[in-house]
Order: structure tokens, then C-alpha cells, then sequence
């Protein structure tokens, strides 16, 4: 029973958290929605800017009839595929994951698991080496050519004196 | 210090090379299905342009016959170029159910007077009013011009100035009945 309640207050609070999301999206101005969409659009005749940064006659054109779509009631979606159906999917600032832009999103986290695995074996390696190094065998070895060194440094001193 | 083994090295060097080739297959892979427009294969978006005298051309007026729509602006020199060729091709095709239409964009009403009276003349130059058939036709620059069929489908899409070779190219393309290769 306690926990039949629980999950009802948990659930409440989920409802209203994307009621109130969703509300606080539709309460958007056409000024700022205007502006959100023309920044996920890439303008087709900049460099690397955005519709939304860009003051061409186009991005000027592409911004008009984003506002003018909203004011007829069209959705973000509605407005996206608008663009790609005239320009393609390269209008869009962030490319959908498919095909083989799916590299585009997988080439990062390769990179970085790759990246950690490789500096991982490094790492491992590197102290495995450093142990090595330190092992009995060699100290062993290294007070051997210790009493070896004194052994020539009294010898040098009988000579000199 | 040896970092990988013999294994690790050549696992390394099938990852590197793997890379390499899916860059290379996206930088030079099959480019003979790439088309220069998403519209082409596509009905053409329709239009309703005013002319410079005043008269209103629509898209759905023209059904049946093979259009040539040239976007061009007065202050774009490749257009200047292209002008005397569009006026030479259309002297030649205009009694053969092809029309050719100039669609005036991002330009001073006058200066694209200016424009018409010294280099234009013979077949319709328009604007749009709305100032929208540029987007819906994904127009990124001038000049670009766009064939469409007598059925109303864009057949091709071509960036930068024409020539008459290439207008003949395309016009003829466009009046031959749409195969699967040539989408």
C-alpha cells in the first residue's frame, strides 16, 4: 500500500513536470520560436552560420517564412521538413543519426573509448615495466654492483695514497 | 617500452584503415546517385509570380509544357553572362511547347528594369510577390535554373551560368519521358 502511494506521488510529479514543460513551450513567443528554429537551420548561403546569426537576403527570406508558418499554426517538425524538402538535410545544423551520418555521432565516442583504452594499456604497461625494474632480482643485482664500485674506489685510494 | 603486442598492432593498424576507408567512401564514395536538389523527382512546388507588367503566371497554368524557371538577380555578373544564351534558346525553343521564365530575387525593382531592357526582352521575367518561391525551390545562389516536364516534375536542377549546349541538354532531357535512370 505504501508503496502503491509512492508511485502515485511519483507519477503526479512526472505529469505535471512535462505539463508544465510543455506549457512553458507553448507559452513561447512567434519572436522566440522564430528564433530557436532559425537556429537549427544552417544558412545555405554562409559560411558555417546559422539562419539565425546570418543577415543574408536569404536567411532574411528563410526567417520570414518560418514566422509566417507559425502564425499559420505549423509545428517545429512541420517547419524542419519544410526546409529539407526544398534544401535537403544539409539545412539542417545538427544531422539526423542515420545512414552514414551515424559517423558523425559514433566517431567521437570511438575515439574515446578507443583513446582510454590505449592510454589505459600505456599506463598498465608502463608501471608494470616500473615494478620490473624495481624487482628483488634487480636490487639484488644493483648492491652487487654496489660492493663492485667500492671495491674499485679502495683500490683507486691504495693507488693515490 | 612495448605498448601493444604483435595482435594489438595489427588490430590497431584493421581500426585504422577501417577509418580511413569510411572517410574515404564519404569524401569519393558513389556520387552518381547524388542529386544537386531534394525537389528533383518531385512535383515543383507551385507558384503564382507577377510579371513585370503586371500579369500573374502560375505554375498550374503551364501543365503540359517543359519549363526552364531561371532564377537570376541585376547585380549577379554570371547572369549577365548567361543572359544572351537564355534569349538565343528561347527564340529556338519557344514554338515547341517549352517556356522559359526568368524569376527576378533579392533586387531592386528598378535595377532589375535596368537589367531587363538592356539584356532581356523576349521571354517572361516575373517576381514573386511573396517573396517565397526562392526558398521552396531551395534556391542557395543566382543563377540557378530549374527543368521541369510537361507532367510537372522538376527534371533538373543547375547551379552557375548557362550556355545554349547545356540549356539544350536539359531541355531535352526534360521533354523525354521520365525513365528510372534519369531520376
Amino acid at each position: 500500500m505504501k508503496n502503491l502511494i509512492i508511485h502515485m506521488i511519483l507519477l503526479a510529479v512526472m505529469v505535471l513536470g512535462i505539463q508544465s514543460v510543455s506549457l512553458a513551450q507553448e507559452g513561447k513567443s512567434i519572436d522566440d520560436q522564430t528564433k530557436e528554429i532559425s537556429y537549427l537551420l544552417m544558412c545555405p548561403v554562409c559560411q558555417g552560420q546559422s539562419v539565425g546569426e546570418s543577415n543574408s537576403n536569404l536567411a532574411n527570406d528563410m526567417r520570414d517564412i518560418i514566422r509566417k508558418q507559425l502564425e499559420q499554426g505549423k509545428s517545429k517538425e512541420e517547419i524542419l521538413t519544410y526546409f529539407v524538402n526544398s534544401y535537403g538535410e544539409s539545412i539542417l545544423a545538427t544531422p539526423p543519426p542515420k545512414g552514414i551520418n551515424w559517423l558523425l555521432w559514433l566517431l567521437p565516442a570511438v575515439g574515446i573509448i578507443v583513446g582510454g583504452i590505449g592510454i589505459t594499456l600505456f599506463l598498465f604497461k608502463a608501471q608494470k615495466d616500473e615494478r620490473k625494474e624495481n624487482s628483488p632480482a634487480d636490487n639484488a643485482q644493483a648492491s652487487g654492483d654496489n660492493e663492485y664500485l667500492q671495491k674499485i674506489e679502495e683500490e683507486l685510494k691504495k693507488n693515490d695514497s | 617500452m612495448k605498448i601493444f603486442s604483435t595482435s594489438g598492432k595489427i588490430v590497431v593498424l584493421i581500426i585504422i584503415i577501417g577509418l580511413v576507408g569510411l572517410m574515404g567512401y564519404a569524401i569519393f564514395g558513389n556520387r552518381t546517385n547524388v542529386k544537386t536538389s531534394p525537389l528533383i523527382g518531385q512535383p515543383a512546388p507551385d507558384f503564382i509570380l507577377k510579371t513585370f507588367d503586371g500579369q500573374d503566371i502560375a505554375l498550374n497554368d503551364l501543365k503540359g509544357k517543359t519549363i526552364l524557371l531561371n532564377f537570376w538577380a541585376s547585380w549577379c555578373m554570371p547572369c549577365r553572362q548567361e543572359a544572351g544564351a537564355l534569349e538565343r534558346s528561347w527564340a529556338r525553343y519557344k514554338n515547341e511547347d517549352v517556356v522559359f521564365i526568368g524569376v527576378n530575387v533579392w533586387d531592386e525593382n528598378s535595377n532589375a528594369q535596368n537589367y531587363l531592357s538592356q539584356l532581356g526582352g523576349g521571354y517572361t521575367n516575373a517576381l514573386d510577390p511573396n517573396e517565397e518561391i526562392q526558398v521552396n525551390y531551395g534556391v542557395g545562389g543566382v543563377p540557378e535554373t530549374f527543368f521541369i516536364d510537361s507532367s510537372g516534375v522538376v527534371r533538373d536542377k543547375f547551379t552557375g551560368p548557362l550556355t545554349e549546349q547545356i540549356i539544350d541538354y536539359y531541355v531535352m532531357k526534360a521533354k523525354k519521358p521520365e525513365t528510372s535512370e534519369s531520376l
